[in-house]
């Protein structure tokens, strides 16, 4: 294969929402500096913003303060969160909406010009095309930006990061990129359990299923410690199409209610705050609805008023298009009949729970010149896409001071061979492996193991130490199958790395679903041999770390820091 | 089929190597075939239905069609963007042919119809 060396200051590993914002804050900062973006897809349209976004949904609105907010983030989390983190995101809301709204991001506001509030954290915009306003930014900064090319793995030297390695989707050049830093900024994992719709729908998913987790496994494979992979995302979301609830649930203020027309949130949960309960809580209570007979589940919408009609298809068509179709296509009219809901598949990501790198105040992980940024980056949840934004300046002001007076990387040839090789296998096996394994062969079977064994959809989410045991070794069977992968060409060769990272994903999930003997977040992490939350030996973080001299996960756990006085569990 | 291009309507932008829709789609999943001088969906089965390829396709030719087990085929939602990049109006219609407008403030950023690939994009030979 042709090989092509980049030598960089800054890289960044995905050009999505923390990564176009870091690469802004980085040329900003520190103009001399070389920043480079590696990006799977195109950065005009990759990621989570993809389809656009109708709502800055962490925001501080008009007498809120970083402490209220770290209060409300560690009562929605259920007491546990790095409170550190989530205030110095919090810090720079202001900072990253001011700057995308001067690049162009149409947001809403009142007559006096102050943005118009959609809930307490969340603020309205037109973000149909807020992901090219972000490329555009990266862009016009000076970033180089290379699109579609997707990286396999990091690049070490002695205990330190020193870039990485991809390939490109167009003509199969592989990539070796030498950096000073590197900043992960992948997002987290969708395919991991089994989807929500069959056939043609399977990617229907909530979550951007083009996150499979590529910079965790990376990460994970080079020794990085990982944070909170067991507090899964189940999102509670509108039936078929898998949209976002906010839009209805706080746009249009309607209650959940079950097949009996009772608003169970505000009967049965009154005492965690009805239908503003905690997150997980709003996931759990339609659940148990539905598990003890009284489903189906809805959002009632029922006596809209046609300008609140006409609102709600409105913000869908900023964000989930698909939602308005969905209406039409089955003659629903939201102000007549109630939006049925469902769960979805769980998620590993750091935006909304707070699975990824343990990093420190300035997003360092514990691995020399890496960085982590957004849903890749643990202990903050409730970043949504102002934290993605803020953790991308974070990173790339600590990232850009640290490797001020640094001399250039150096990589071994040997390294270089080797992951060359790993890249390119399964291409080169095609018509040599006597039984081979498409990328989707595993994926199914990774999806059903996770789905039965480690607290899928179909248990309700639930799972005890006798099932994660089962998942974990039937997982630990899966690496070795990694050489009957096939690619029969370079887009099938990304699904290749995508599902053997999504394994790699698996494996430190089911040792953190494990680890954890309490139920702390219904849903998220249901424990049924462990039912209760149990402050008393679980008030801190199951974190782990591979060792990548002999393969083996240990775990271990890392205590929680209050810095914001007050009630945990009062927002 | 989420998303569907109409080889009616399709011109291949041209001569381009990856047009706007190929580009825009998060997933990868769209290719050229260069001999027909059309695009199409390769892979539906992994499409999210976000929509850039629709949005961004100049010909109007990609139809956006929910998965048939999501509700029956004959509804669409089209999305026309006005020449000033600032609003975009989405005309959506039911199974009995009723339709309803919404225009939408936006800032869409003009998109080109080809770009270079670094590196080129050559076929490979994968025998090697």
């Amino acid at each position: 294969m042709e090989r092509k060396i980049i030598e960089t200051d800054i890289l960044i590993i995905g050009g999505g929402t923390a990564g176009c914002m870091a690469a802004v804050e980085a040329k900003e900062r520190y103009p001399q500096l070389n920043v480079t973006i590696l990006e799977k897809a195109h950065i005009d349209r990759s990621g989570c913003l993809a389809g656009g976004m109708n709502a800055i949904n962490a925001y501080l609105n008009k007498g809120e303060t970083p402490e209220s907010f770290v209060r409300y983030v560690r009562s929605d989390s259920c007491g546990l969160i790095r409170e550190d983190l989530v205030k110095t995101m919090s810090e720079l809301f202001e900072y990253c909406v001011k700057k995308v709204e001067k690049w162009g991001l149409p947001i809403l506001c009142d007559d006096q010009g102050n943005y118009l509030p959609r809930g307490r954290w969340n603020i309205k915009i037109n973000g149909e095309s807020l992901k090219p306003i972000l490329a555009k930014a990266a862009r016009s900064a000076g970033a180089q930006v290379y699109n579609w090319v997707a990286v396999t793995n990091l690049l070490t030297e002695g205990d330190r990061i020193v870039g990485a390695v991809a390939f490109s989707l167009r003509n199969g050049t592989f990539y070796v990129v030498k950096a000073k830093a590197t900043i992960i900024a992948t997002g987290g994992a969708a395919g991991l359990y089994r989807p929500n719709n069959p056939g043609d729908a399977s990617h229907k998913t909530w979550y951007c299923p083009y996150n499979t987790g590529a910079g965790y496994a990376m990460g994970i494979r080079a020794g990085a410690e990982m944070t909170s992979f067991e507090m899964r995302y189940v999102a509670l979301r509108t039936k078929d199409t898998i949209a976002p609830t906010g839009t209805i649930a706080l746009g249009v203020k309607a209650p959940q209610v079950n097949a009996k027309g009772e608003q169970f949130m505000k009967t049965r949960y009154a005492h965690l705050g009805g239908d503003g309960a905690p997150t997980p809580y709003r996931t759990y209570g339609p659940l148990m609805e539905i598990k003890e007979g009284r489903g189906p589940v809805y959002l009632d919408t029922r006596g809209l008023t046609p300008e609140q009609s006409r609102e709600l298809k409105s913000a869908y068509l900023d964000m989930y298009p698909s939602m308005v179709l969905y209406w039409a296509a089955n003659n629903i009219d939201p102000s007549k009949e109630p939006i049925e809901v469902q769960t979805t598949e769980p998620y590993i990501v750091g935006g909304h729970c707070q699975a990824g790198y343990w990093v420190d105040g300035d997003r360092r992980t514990t691995l020399k010149g890496l960085y982590a940024a957004g849903d890749v980056s643990g202990g903050a949840p409730y970043k949504f896409v102002s934290g993605c934004w803020a953790e991308g300046v974070i990173a790339a002001r600590a990232a850009g001071a640290d490797i001020a007076s640094m001399p250039p990387v150096t990589v071994s040839d040997e390294q270089i061979a080797a992951e060359e090789d790993r890249a390119f296998k399964a291409l080169r096996s095609q018509g040599k492996v006597r039984y081979p394994v498409l990328p989707t062969d595993m994926e199914a079977r990774l999806q059903k193991l996770l789905e039965q064994y480690a607290g899928g959809a179909s248990t309700y989410y639930e799972m005890n130490e006798e099932m994660l045991q089962i998942a974990r070794q039937r997982l630990a069977k899966f690496p070795a199958d990694f050489d009957q992968l096939v690619a029969n060409d370079l887009h099938q060769l990304m699904k290749v790395h995508e599902i053997m990272d999504r394994v790699d994903v698996a494996q430190t999930l089911v040792e953190h679903l494990l680890h954890r003997r309490e139920t702390r977040w219904p849903s998220y992490q249901t424990r049924i041999d462990y039912p209760e939350r149990d402050d008393v030996n679980w008030l801190k973080f199951v974190n782990s770390r591979l060792d990548p001299k002999t393969g083996k996960i240990e775990v271990l756990t890392r205590p929680y820091e209050q810095i914001i006085p007050g009630d945990r569990y009062k927002p | 089929m989420p998303v569907w291009v109409d080889p009616e309507k399709c011109n291949g932008c041209h001569g381009a190597s990856q047009p706007p829709c190929l580009r825009m789609c998060p997933g990868d999943l769209i290719v050229k075939d260069h001999t027909a001088n059309k695009a199409y969906l390769k892979y539906p089965e992994d499409c999210w239905d976000c929509l850039p390829c629709v949005k961004v396709c100049p010909e109007e030719a990609i139809e956006f069609h929910l998965s048939y087990q999501f509700g029956s085929k004959g509804a669409k939602l089209i999305p026309h963007i006005h020449k000033t990049h600032d609003q975009i109006t989405w005309e959506l219609i039911d199974t009995q042919g009723n339709s309803e407008t919404f225009t939408i403030r936006t800032k869409l950023m003009p998109v080109e119809l080809d770009e270079k690939v670094e590196g080129g994009t050559q076929t490979l030979d994968f025998s090697i």
